[in-house]
């Protein structure tokens, strides 16, 4: 699968939502820990050596489940292969929580369900729709259908029927 | 660079709705011209929040490529490019060259330019911002008006029900199906009948808040991160219950 690396690295150098030197060790069996500069921008995760200005590579954080690891780290880990950890190291407690916490509202996904939760409180609330001054309550993107089809979003989808 | 691509392909082919979906032309990949002339090559597009994939064909079972859409923008192409419906998407970052594409007529292709106009993730975050303020501005006109008239419910803390609207406890990951049975085993607990649900939307989270010491009304995202945590709680307790419940019946009707 070929992909625009060129922006992806342009993206890596855009303002993060968080940024940490955390050791840092791969899924692979036998991967020792290394420091690395870890930097969340939008839905990916960007890895640098320490000392280069250029990443050395990148997480796609859609799907993936982030998991506090005892002591004082956490990882990442996809839906497909939950086996398949990258492991963190965190300074303290603190900040171990700061990048969990960070890292699960991370995903383009969860910021969907955020938007259609909050749309669905503002129109019970107020009996508005808040996307139509916008023009944009059409959009697929903001739909109910548009989540995943899956236990969740069946329950969402009848919750709303019995409010009707 | 490396790229996590087995999770990336994964999620393209995941049951996880498109935003938009069609054939296009495209030119500038491998193996097409990097002009306009000829047909270019037609692939099956998906768009999934700020990532676009190409496939062979709609059945296509590895993504061929990904281009990420983050700064970047998106605009019907000009002149000299002689093909009908084009349209390109630019990224500001230098010494990268636009990627052409061209939809099968004019309603695609206007079609695909909002789409993807509209993908990135700061769009998203923007709209999000926005509901944000006005779910707070809605709390807060909803508790001026009942605060008169509901002095007794104030004192009562904790919350009666989950909102099952709620997003899941992991990034984008779905709560089990055992969740289902939440909605009727709290409906004979502590919930009164007919308790009106928007009042105790307003009262739970305020009074939450209230007890953490901060206002009931919280700034922009900890709002919404701060009920994500006391929902999650209340669901995982919820669910231990249901499960000591379940594994409770499981050992009755074993002979």
């Amino acid at each position: 699968m070929r992909y625009n690396e060129k922006e992806l690295r342009a993206l890596s150098r855009q303002p993060a939502e968080l940024a940490a030197e955390l050791g840092m060790r791969g899924p692979k069996k036998g991967s020792v820990a290394k420091r690395r500069l870890v930097k969340l921008v939008v839905n990916f995760l960007f890895y640098f050596r320490t000392d280069e200005a250029e990443p050395l590579g990148a997480l796609l954080l859609e799907r993936c489940r982030v998991a506090q690891e005892e002591p004082g780290g956490f990882s990442i880990s996809f839906v497909e292969d939950p086996e398949r950890k990258y492991h963190f190291e965190c300074c303290s407690q603190e900040q171990c929580e700061q990048w969990t916490e960070a890292l699960r509202r991370a995903s383009y996904e969860y910021m969907r369900r955020s938007l259609i939760f909050y749309r669905n409180e503002i129109q019970k609330m107020t009996g508005k729709d808040p996307l139509e001054q916008f023009g944009i309550s059409e959009e697929t993107r903001f739909q109910l259908s548009s989540l995943p089809r899956d236990g969740l979003s069946a329950r969402v989808s009848s919750r709303l029927d019995e409010l009707d | 660079m490396k790229l996590n691509k087995r999770s990336v392909a994964h999620y393209a082919l995941s049951d996880s709705p498109a935003d938009h979906t069609g054939f296009l032309r495209i030119w500038g990949g491998p193996g097409t011209p990097t002009t306009p002339s000829g047909t270019g090559r037609r692939c099956w597009f998906v768009l999934k929040g700020n990532l676009l994939f190409s496939f062979e064909s709609p059945e296509g079972r590895a993504p061929l490529s990904l281009v990420v859409l983050e700064g970047c923008t998106v605009e019907l192409a000009e002149a000299p490019i002689p093909e009908e419906f084009a349209f390109a998407i630019r990224f500001d970052a230098p010494g990268v060259r636009p990627h052409l594409l061209a939809a099968d007529g004019q309603a695609a292709q206007e079609a695909w330019v909002k789409a993807l106009s509209r993908a990135s993730f700061g769009y998203m975050r923007l709209v999000v911002r926005e509901l944000e303020g006005q779910l707070q501005e809605a709390r807060q006109s909803l508790a001026s008006h009942r605060c008169a008239t509901r002095k007794a419910i104030a004192s009562r803390c904790k919350p009666q029900a989950p909102n099952h609207l709620f997003p899941s406890p992991e990034n984008g990951h779905f709560l089990p199906s055992n969740c289902s049975s939440m909605g009727s085993t709290e409906e004979g607990g502590s919930r009164p009948a007919g308790r009106d649900l928007a009042e105790w939307e307003w009262q739970g989270p305020a009074s939450f808040l209230l007890s953490k010491g901060q206002s009931p009304v919280s700034p922009e995202t900890s709002c919404f991160s701060t009920l994500h945590d006391w929902y999650g709680q209340e669901i995982v307790e919820l669910r231990r219950g249901w499960q000591q419940r379940a594994l409770g019946g499981q050992l009755e009707c074993e002979p």
